[in-house]
C-alpha cells in the first residue's frame, strides 16, 4: 500500500482525530441500531446530514481528517480492528440489531463487488444481484442436495457464478454504456425468471432448510458465549460476513494497486485511450465481471446459510439496482465510501419501519436528494497517492 | 386454427403497439437529452389511475354520459401524465444534465420507486390490483373471424399517435427545434432555441404518449397495480434499446420484435406463461451480441 509510508510521521493529533473519528462513528452507528424512538432515529439523521453539509462547505476538514487517517494507518487499523470485533458485546444482546448488521456486511460485500465494475472501470451492472443469486441457490443446492458443508459450498458456488459472470462479461466485447447496461439488466431477469420457474429450485416457493454452518464443533445456530458474555447467535455470522468484508476490502486495495487496477481506471478514463496504450480491453472487461460474481457468489452463499431460507425474490432486478445505488450514494472507487452506502441504504428502509407506510417513499426521496445536494457519492473518490501525501 | 392465428396475430399486433408507444418516449428522451428516464414507466402508469379516479368522479355526479365522461377521463389522463413528466423533468432530472450517465441513471430509478409508492399511498387502496374497463366491450367480425374491436381501436390509435408524433418531428416548428437540440444544444442556443422549453415539451410529449400506451395496457390486461410500471417501463427500455436508441423507427421494430416473441412463447409452449419473460430478454441479450448498437442504430464510431 503506498500510503504506508508516510511522509510525515504521524503526530499525536493523527493518531487522535484517528481515534475521535472511528469512536464517533461507531457510536453514531449503534445509537441508530439501537435507537426506537423516532426522534432520535431522525435526531442521528439530522446530525449526519449536518455532518456531510459541513464537509461540504469546508473542504479543508475532510482534507485534515484524511491526513491524518493516512498519516497514522496502523493506529487506524489496530483501534478500528479492535471496534469492530467487539461491537456485538456492545448491543446489549438486540439480535435484530445484529440481524440489521449482518445484512448490512453482506450488501458492503456486494457494493464492493460492484464497485470494481461500476467504480474503477466504469462498466454499468445490473446483474450483481443474479450473481448473488446463483452463489445462494449453488452453495444451498449443494448442501440440500448433496449434505456438502457449508466450508466447501463457498469456494464451489463462487466458482460457479465467476464462470456465469464471464458468459456475462462475454457481450461486453463489442456492447458498450446503456447497451451493456440492459444487456446486464436482461440477464438480471432471466436468473430471477428461471429460478422462478425451475422445478429443482424449488420455483417461486424457494429452497427451505439450509443447515447452518459450524466449526470446531461449535453451531453457528448457537449464541456466542465468551468470559462469560453471551450474544445471540446472529453474532456467528457477523464476525462471518466481517471476514468476507475484510477479505473484499483487501482485495480492492490489492487490485487498486496492481496492474489490474490501473488498467481499469485507464478503461473509466478513455477506453479508447488504453486501447492504444496496449490494454487488452475485452479482457479487463471480462475480469470485472468475473471478480464482480465471485465476490457476490460468496456474499451469496452465506445468505443462505444465515437466513436458511432463499426464494427468487431476494435476487430481483431491484436488488441489483439497490447495489447500484449503494456504489453511487456512497463513492465510487472508494472502499470506504462503498461501505456507507450500503450501510446507509440498509439500515435506513429497516429503520423507516416506524414511517410504515411512507418508508420506501422516504429512502426514494434521501436517495435523490443525497445525489442532488453531494454529487459525487458521500465519500469521493480520491487521486491515487504514491507515497507523497 | 386460422382463427386462433389471427387472434395470437391480434394479440402480437396490439402488445407491440404498447410498447412501442412506451419504447418511443425512451428513444425521443434520449435522442434529445441522452439520459435514460428509467421511471418513464412508473410516469405512464399513473395515466390508467388518473382515468379510473376521473371516471368514478365523473359517474357519481352525473351517472347518464358514460361515453362522454370516459372521453374526458382519457383526456384528463393524457394532458395530467404529460405534465406529470414535465414537473419529473423539473424537480430531478434537470440536475443531472452535466452529471455521469450513471447518476442520472440511479437517480431516475429512485424517482420511480418515489412515483410508485405515491399511487400506492394515495390511491384508495392502492397496494391492490384494480380492475380497468375494456375502451370498448363490443366485437367485430373480420372474414369470417369474430375480432374485439378494442384490438383494432389500439392498433389504429397507436398507429395514428406514431404518424403524429413523425409528422410532428419532421413538419412542425417544434419538431425542427427538438431535432437541432438533439443534433447540437450549443449551436441550437445560437440560434435563439432555448434548450430548457425544448426539454420540457419532449418530456411532455414523451409521457403523454407514454400515458397513451399505459392506458391501452391497462386495458388490454384488464388491471392495472401500482407496480406494472416496472415491467412495462422495462420492456419498453428495452424495445427502445435492441431497435437502436435515438431512433423512432428502430424503437417500433424492436417492440414489436418482443412483442411477437412474447406471443409466440404464449402460443406454443405448454408452459409459455411463465417463460415469456425468459424468452424475450434471452431475446435483447442475442439482438445486442449481434447487432451492439441496436438493429437500427448508428455504430458508435470513435475519432480521436
Amino acid at each position: 500500500m503506498a500510503a504506508a509510508a508516510p511522509a510525515r510521521a504521524a503526530t499525536l493529533a493523527d493518531r487522535a482525530i484517528v481515534a475521535a473519528g472511528e469512536a464517533g462513528g461507531a457510536l453514531i452507528l449503534g445509537l441508530f441500531l439501537l435507537a426506537e424512538d423516532w426522534r432520535l432515529i431522525t435526531a442521528v439523521l439530522v446530525l449526519c446530514g449536518a455532518g456531510f453539509a459541513l464537509l461540504e462547505l469546508r473542504p479543508a476538514i475532510e482534507e485534515r481528517i484524511v491526513a491524518a487517517f493516512r498519516r497514522a494507518p496502523a493506529t487506524a487499523l489496530v483501534l478500528g480492528a479492535a471496534i469492530v470485533l467487539a461491537y456485538p458485546f456492545g448491543m446489549q444482546g438486540n439480535s435484530y440489531a445484529l440481524h440489521l448488521l449482518v445484512i448490512a456486511l453482506l450488501y458492503a460485500v456486494l457494493a464492493l463487488a460492484l464497485n470494481f465494475q461500476l467504480g474503477s472501470a466504469n462498466i454499468p451492472n445490473f446483474a450483481t444481484g443474479a450473481s448473488y443469486g446463483i452463489g445462494a441457490y449453488a452453495s444451498a443446492l449443494l448442501a440440500l442436495e448433496f449434505g456438502v458443508s457449508f466450508w466447501l459450498t463457498l469456494p464451489v458456488a463462487a466458482a460457479v457464478a465467476t464462470v456465469f459472470g464471464f458468459l456475462l462479461g462475454f457481450p461486453s466485447m463489442r456492447t458498450r454504456d446503456t447497451y451493456l447496461a440492459l444487456v446486464t439488466i436482461a440477464f438480471g431477469i432471466v436468473v430471477h425468471q428461471l429460478l422462478n420457474n425451475f422445478d429443482w429450485t424449488g420455483g417461486p416457493n424457494g429452497l427451505v432448510g439450509i443447515p447452518a454452518p459450524s466449526i470446531l464443533g461449535h453451531s453457528f445456530a448457537r449464541p456466542i458465549v465468551i468470559l462469560g458474555q453471551r450474544v445471540p447467535a446472529q453474532a456467528n455470522f457477523y464476525y462471518l460476513a466481517l471476514a468476507l468484508v475484510a477479505l473484499a476490502i483487501l482485495a480492492a486495495r490489492r487490485l487498486h494497486n496492481s496492474r489490474v487496477g490501473l488498467a481499469w481506471n485507464a478503461l473509466r478514463g478513455d477506453e479508447l485511450a488504453a486501447r492504444c496504450q496496449g490494454i487488452d480491453v475485452v479482457w479487463y472487461k471480462m475480469l470485472a465481471f468475473a471478480v464482480d460474481a465471485f465476490l457476490a457468489a460468496f456474499a451469496g452463499s452465506v445468505y443462505a446459510a444465515y437466513v436458511s431460507y432463499i426464494s427468487p425474490d431476494n435476487f430481483t432486478f431491484l436488488v441489483s439496482v439497490t447495489i447500484m445505488t449503494m456504489v453511487i450514494v456512497g463513492g465510487m472507487d472508494n472502499s470506504f465510501g462503498v461501505i456507507v452506502g450500503a450501510f446507509l441504504l440498509t439500515l435506513l428502509p429497516e429503520k423507516l419501519r416506524i414511517f410504515s407506510d411512507y418508508r420506501l417513499l422516504f429512502v426514494g426521496v434521501v436517495v435523490i436528494l443525497f445525489l442532488v445536494l453531494r454529487p459525487q457519492g458521500l465519500f469521493p473518490q480520491r487521486p491515487r497517492s504514491y507515497g507523497a501525501s | 386454427m386460422d382463427a386462433l392465428v389471427l387472434q395470437y396475430v391480434m394479440n402480437w399486433l396490439v402488445l407491440g403497439c404498447i410498447y412501442a408507444l412506451v419504447a418511443l418516449g425512451f428513444s425521443l428522451l434520449f435522442g434529445v437529452l441522452n439520459v435514460i428516464h428509467f421511471s418513464h414507466g412508473d410516469v405512464v402508469i399513473v395515466a390508467p389511475f388518473v382515468v379510473l379516479a376521473v371516471l368514478q368522479g365523473l359517474v357519481a355526479a352525473m351517472p347518464a354520459a358514460t361515453a362522454g365522461a370516459l372521453a374526458l377521463a382519457l383526456a384528463a389522463a393524457i394532458l395530467a401524465v404529460g405534465i406529470l413528466g414535465v414537473i419529473a423533468d423539473w424537480l430531478v432530472i434537470r440536475r443531472f444534465r452535466r452529471a455521469p450517465a450513471m447518476m442520472a441513471l440511479v437517480a431516475t430509478v429512485a424517482l420511480g420507486t418515489v412515483v410508485r409508492e405515491l399511487i400506492r399511498m394515495f390511491y384508495p387502496q392502492g397496494s391492490n390490483p384494480k380492475p380497468f374497463p375494456r375502451l370498448i366491450e363490443a366485437q367485430v367480425a373480420l372474414g369470417g373471424v369474430t375480432v374485439p374491436v378494442f384490438s383494432l381501436l389500439a392498433i389504429a390509435v397507436s398507429v395514428a399517435m406514431m404518424g403524429l408524433l413523425f409528422a410532428m418531428m419532421r413538419f412542425t416548428p417544434l419538431g425542427l427545434r427538438i431535432r437541432a437540440v438533439a443534433e447540437d444544444r450549443a449551436t441550437a442556443r445560437l440560434m435563439a432555441i432555448r434548450p430548457g422549453r425544448i426539454f420540457a415539451a419532449t418530456f411532455f410529449v414523451a409521457s403523454a404518449v407514454g400515458a397513451i400506451g399505459a392506458i391501452l395496457f391497462a386495458s388490454y390486461a384488464g388491471a392495472v397495480r401500482f407496480d406494472f410500471g416496472i415491467q412495462l417501463g422495462l420492456i419498453g427500455f428495452s424495445g427502445a434499446v435492441i431497435g437502436g436508441l435515438g431512433s423512432m423507427l428502430g424503437a417500433i421494430l424492436g417492440s414489436l420484435l418482443i412483442a411477437g416473441i412474447d406471443v409466440l412463447v404464449q402460443a406454443t409452449m405448454a408452459e409459455g406463461a411463465s417463460y415469456r419473460l425468459v424468452f424475450a430478454f434471452l431475446l435483447v441479450i442475442l439482438v445486442l451480441v449481434l447487432k451492439p448498437s441496436g438493429l437500427l442504430g448508428r455504430p458508435a464510431i470513435e475519432k480521436v
